[in-house]
C-alpha cells in the first residue's frame, strides 16, 4: 500500500477512536449532570431548610454544573474534530472550521495569556476542502503567532473575500507590541515552511501582511480547482 | 402529571436512575429499563406513553426497540436520546416516527419540555380517534391511531 494511503488510514483510525470515546465522555457528564441534578432537586425541595455548610453545598453545585456545560462544549468539539477525516474532499463553512479551531486551540492561547476569537464573515463563505489539512493549516498559523509572542493581546480568525480570493486572515492585535520586523520574524520561523507545504496542498498559499501582523491563508474555492 | 408514565431506557443504570428520580421528584410515573429486551418486555406488561430511549446498547439496540415498539403499539410517542447519533441516524429515527431526537447530556428542563409536548401529542390523537369513532367514522379513527404505525 502506498505511503500516502496508509497515512491517510492511520488518520482515520485515529479519528474512529476518538470519536468512540469522546461518546462515552459524554456518557460520563450526562451521569454526573443527572446526579448533580437531583442533589438540586432535593435542595430545592427542603429549601426552608438550614443545615451547616449549605451555601458551600449550593456552590459547589453551581461550579459542577458550569464544569459539565464546560465538558460538553470541549467533547462536542472534539467529537467535530475526529469525524474530521471521515470524508474529504468535502463542504467547509469557514466560519464554523474558525469557531470550532478557536476552542480547540483556547488551551494553548490561554497558556500565553492570548485571547483567541473569530470574526465571521457575512455570509458565510463555504469552500470545498480537505478538512484535516486546513484544520492543520489554521493551527499551525496560530501556533506561529504564538511562538513569536511574548504574551498577551488577542488573536483573531477572520474569514473573508479579498478581490473574490476565499482568505482566513489569522491576526494579532497587542498595543504594547513594538517589533517592526514582526511579519519577517513569522515567515522566517522554522514552522513557516511546514505550513506553505499544507496550505501548497490545499491548493492555496500563505502570506504575512503588516503592520497589525497578520498570517493570510489564501484558499482555493474548490480542492480541486 | 402522575398519569402520564415514561419508559426510560438505557443500558448506563447510573444515569437511568438518576433521570427517573429526578422525573419521580417532578411527580412523572417513570420506569426504568436497562436494555432493548427488558424494554419491549415492561411495554407489554405496562404501556407507557412516552418513550425515552438510548440508541446504542447492547442486545436490541434503540432503533429495532423503536422498529419493533411503533409497529407493535403505534401510539406510544417515543424519543430518543443519545450520545452516540450520526445525522444517518436521525435520519431513520424521524423516518420510523419518533417523536423527536435529542442529544445527550440534555437538561431536565428540555426533556421535561419534550416529554410533556409528547404526552400532549399521544392524548390529543387519542381524543381525536375517540370523537371520530363516536361519530361513527370508524375509518378515520382508526387511520388516526395507527398514524404512527410503521
Amino acid at each position: 500500500m502506498e505511503p500516502d494511503r496508509i497515512k491517510r488510514k492511520e488518520v482515520a483510525f485515529f479519528g474512529r477512536i476518538t470519536a468512540g470515546i469522546t461518546h462515552e465522555i459524554k456518557n460520563v457528564l450526562a451521569i454526573i449532570q443527572e446526579s448533580a441534578g437531583l442533589m438540586e432537586d432535593v435542595l430545592e425541595v427542603i429549601e426552608d431548610s438550614a443545615f451547616a455548610h449549605k451555601d458551600k453545598f449550593i456552590k459547589s453545585l453551581d461550579r459542577i454544573r458550569r464544569q459539565i456545560q464546560r465538558g460538553i462544549d470541549i467533547t462536542t468539539c472534539l467529537n467535530w474534530f475526529a469525524h474530521s477525516p471521515d470524508r474529504t474532499p468535502v463542504s467547509l463553512d469557514l466560519n464554523e472550521t474558525s469557531q470550532q479551531m478557536v476552542l480547540l486551540a483556547s488551551r494553548f492561547a490561554r497558556l500565553k495569556n492570548v485571547a483567541l476569537e473569530t470574526s465571521p464573515s457575512d455570509p458565510p463563505i463555504v469552500i470545498t476542502s480537505d478538512p484535516v489539512s486546513l484544520e492543520m493549516a489554521l493551527f499551525e498559523s496560530i501556533e506561529i503567532l504564538l511562538r513569536a509572542i511574548d504574551a498577551g493581546g488577542k488573536i483573531t480568525l477572520s474569514p473573508r473575500k479579498v478581490q473574490d480570493r476565499c482568505v482566513l486572515g489569522i491576526g494579532y492585535e497587542n498595543a504594547a507590541l513594538v517589533k517592526e520586523d514582526f511579519p519577517t520574524q513569522i515567515s522566517s520561523s522554522e514552522r513557516w515552511a511546514s505550513l506553505q507545504q499544507t496550505l501548497t496542498y490545499l491548493g492555496g498559499a500563505a502570506k504575512t501582511f503588516g503592520p497589525t501582523p497578520e498570517i493570510l491563508l489564501y484558499l482555493p474555492d474548490s480542492i480541486d480547482n | 402529571m402522575k398519569e402520564m408514565k415514561v419508559l426510560l431506557v438505557d443500558d448506563e443504570e447510573e444515569f437511568v436512575k438518576a433521570l427517573s428520580e429526578r422525573m419521580k421528584m417532578r411527580d412523572v410515573d417513570s420506569e426504568v429499563a436497562l436494555g432493548g429486551e427488558e424494554a419491549l418486555k415492561t411495554m407489554d406488561e405496562k404501556l407507557p406513553d412516552v418513550m425515552v430511549l438510548d440508541l446504542k446498547m447492547p442486545g436490541i439496540d434503540g432503533m429495532e426497540v423503536l422498529r419493533r415498539a411503533k409497529k407493535a403499539y403505534p401510539g406510544v410517542q417515543i424519543i430518543m436520546l443519545t450520545g452516540h447519533g450520526s445525522e444517518k441516524d436521525e435520519k431513520e429515527a424521524r423516518r420510523l416516527g419518533v417523536f423527536e431526537y435529542l442529544q445527550k447530556p440534555v437538561s431536565i428542563e428540555q426533556l421535561m419540555k419534550t416529554v410533556t409536548e409528547a404526552y400532549k401529542k399521544k392524548f390529543e390523537d387519542a381524543m381525536s380517534a375517540a370523537a371520530f369513532a363516536e361519530s361513527g367514522e370508524f375509518d378515520t379513527a382508526k387511520e388516526i391511531l395507527d398514524r404512527d404505525k410503521k
